[in-house]
């Protein structure tokens, strides 16, 4: 069993890896980018020396446009998972630790969990002028449920512990028992919810974005497939080779990270919890 | 008894919520339809409110009679335009579920008899591999490859149009034929799921003392695996493939734009590069009621198979 855990840490660590290479690129962009994504030369060039990975149809560098990618794809992610998780924290842990509040907000997560959530986020962003903020409000405002009821539940558990008792004994309030007790303890399980929900996230911006509904002035991966699969010859020339190949593989390797990092975390948190892989 | 009117009048809730939102969202909306006519705008004065109302009481009037509204792209009424695509869609999301599930159990109880050898480790990688693939980029790969270079099957559409076959045969044959790649790329995308649950199930049977006892009865390998391990892994299995349908049916909307599939799937992403709104509403409240009749049943099915639930 020692063996199996040290491969799956040594995943995980995989999928760290991976994850800090895609956030440097997302944040030296303006450095590593040959040109600005928006200037334009000939279009729909084949790869040269001058254009690593060709042009697209309007004549934008399509290296350029990739590693621009990563900052929306990411930002996009990145933020709207770490509201969801803040938002579905607070939830949960008024939730479990305030017996006044459990059931009205209870029925709350129980409504967010049940509403089909990603027609009713693509019928809103439709209704919305297509922004990256405003993905981000929408993926953040939808995706809070599970982790609200996942820390409810950890919350629930935690506070009939003893040291909580013995705070209590010694005149601490609720809200220093709630920040000095508890919420240290259920840390890492915001973290893999966090991990979870990008996961979710990122697959979702990718597919609102390629079904049209992305940011056209600042593009994500999702967009640029969206861009290269309307172009009518993609599929019978050379090139989706440069144009749709690398962005596809870009969000699945993105994916893939954030999967190795979750399984990874899920058995260092939770080694009972045996519903993630055993390699 | 209980539990079920309490499900009932929650998902009863829902269902008028989400109708509700399918109404109100167009009049809130800053780049709608309804923003532009000008009947959407400042609905402070109590005249306009009134008139919101009854506009939204003729709404739901209208749905009990199956009114959906004009589609201005299609030049249909939108319940016309959906009845037409829907059997589409059922098709691609049965045929897509019956496979991924009978797949993703085989490749699962598989791994877990050949735990730690080659057969194991590729399937594990192959298949997490192929759940971190967006359905649609899986799609173009499936095109550019099965359609294009090997030219092996159709690369839109869901029937050879004006062909006329003579027998019923041959156009069951043209219907599976196009139905090969969309329905392939929904299941190996949803197939990791029950992939992985499986496996994990199987490898928690295995280690209990009754597959002992049964090897020890001097039973084949396949009667302990079908008739003792699998059984018990069951379970988890069910429940998850039910809550797994909200999952393959948002995924048609993808796969369906990708093979130009006639489906409802396809109707969302036309209505949103046409800006037909009423049409996308449409779509909506079909994706929705869908799911939450899944949802439902799949809870009903947790609940008869599970008595520990029963008061959910």
């Amino acid at each position: 069993m020692k063996k199996y855990k040290k491969k799956k840490n040594r995943l995980g660590l995989v999928g760290v890896g991976l994850l800090v290479v895609f956030v440097l690129t997302a944040i030296f962009a303006p450095f590593l980018a040959p040109y600005d994504p928006h200037q334009r030369f000939e279009t729909t060039e084949p790869p040269n020396s001058e254009h690593l990975l060709g042009t697209n149809h309007v004549g934008q560098d399509i290296l350029s446009e990739l590693i621009y990618g990563t900052r929306v794809s990411l930002f996009v992610t990145l933020v709207a998972s770490a509201a969801a998780a803040f938002i579905g924290t607070l939830v949960g842990l008024a939730a479990g630790y305030f017996k006044r509040l459990d059931f009205l907000l209870m029925r709350v997560v129980d409504l967010f969990l049940t509403i089909p959530r990603l027609p009713l986020i693509i019928l809103i962003a439709a209704f919305l002028r297509p922004s990256v903020l405003n993905l981000v409000f929408v993926f953040a405002f939808f995706e809070w449920s599970v982790t609200a009821r996942v820390i409810r539940s950890e919350v629930l558990t935690l506070k009939t512990r003893s040291y909580v008792d013995a705070a209590r004994m010694l005149g601490a309030g609720d809200f220093h028992i709630l920040g000095r007790h508890i919420l240290p303890n259920v840390v890492p399980l915001v973290v893999v919810q966090l991990v979870l929900v990008s996961r979710y996230i990122i697959l979702a911006e990718s597919g609102l974005s390629f079904i049209g509904l992305g940011d056209p002035t600042a593009k994500s991966w999702g967009m640029m497939l969206h861009d290269a699969f309307e172009y009518p010859t993609i599929f019978i020339t050379d090139l989706w080779k440069w144009w749709m190949l690398p962005a596809g593989l870009l969000i699945g390797l993105t994916i893939l990270s954030l999967s190795f990092i979750g399984y990874a975390l899920e058995e260092v948190v939770n080694p009972r919890l045996k519903r993630s892989l055993v390699i | 008894m209980r539990g079920l009117i309490t499900k009932v009048v929650s998902y009863g809730i829902i269902i008028f919520i989400i109708l509700s939102l399918n109404f109100f969202l167009p009049r809130m909306s800053p780049a709608g339809p309804l923003s532009l006519s000008g009947s959407g705008s400042g609905l402070t004065s109590a005249d306009q409110q009134e008139q919101v109302l009854e506009e939204y009481g003729n709404y739901l009037r209208g749905l009990t009679h199956g009114d959906l509204g004009w589609s201005s792209s299609k030049n249909a009424p939108v319940s016309e335009v959906l009845k037409r695509s829907l059997k589409w869609t059922l098709l691609l999301v049965g045929t897509s579920t019956v496979v991924y599930i009978i797949l993703g159990i085989l490749t699962g109880a598989v791994s877990a008899w050949k735990k730690g050898k080659k057969t194991d480790v590729g399937l594990l990688v192959l298949l997490v591999s192929l759940a971190s693939v967006p359905p649609f980029f899986l799609g173009m790969l499936f095109i550019i490859y099965f359609g294009w270079k090997w030219d092996l099957f159709p690369r839109f559409g869901a029937q050879t149009l004006f062909v006329n076959y003579s027998t019923p045969f041959g156009v069951a044959l043209d219907i599976l034929h196009h139905l090969a790649l969309p329905a392939a790329t929904l299941t190996l995308t949803s197939v990791g799921v029950i992939y992985l649950l499986t496996r994990n199930s199987m490898l928690n049977v295995l280690g209990e003392d009754y597959i002992l006892t049964a090897r020890a009865k001097g039973l084949s390998e396949w009667q302990i695996l079908r008739r003792h391990a699998l059984k018990n892994a069951m379970l988890p299995i069910v429940t998850l493939v039910a809550l797994l349908g909200g999952l393959v049916i948002t995924g048609t909307i993808f796969v369906e734009t990708v093979f130009a599939y006639p489906g409802v799937g396809l109707l969302v992403s036309e209505a949103i590069s046409a800006h037909d709104y009423p049409l996308l509403q449409g779509a909506f409240l079909f994706f929705a009621l869908a799911i939450l009749t899944v949802n439902f049943i799949a809870d009903l099915v947790y609940a008869h198979l599970d008595p520990r639930v029963k008061e959910g």
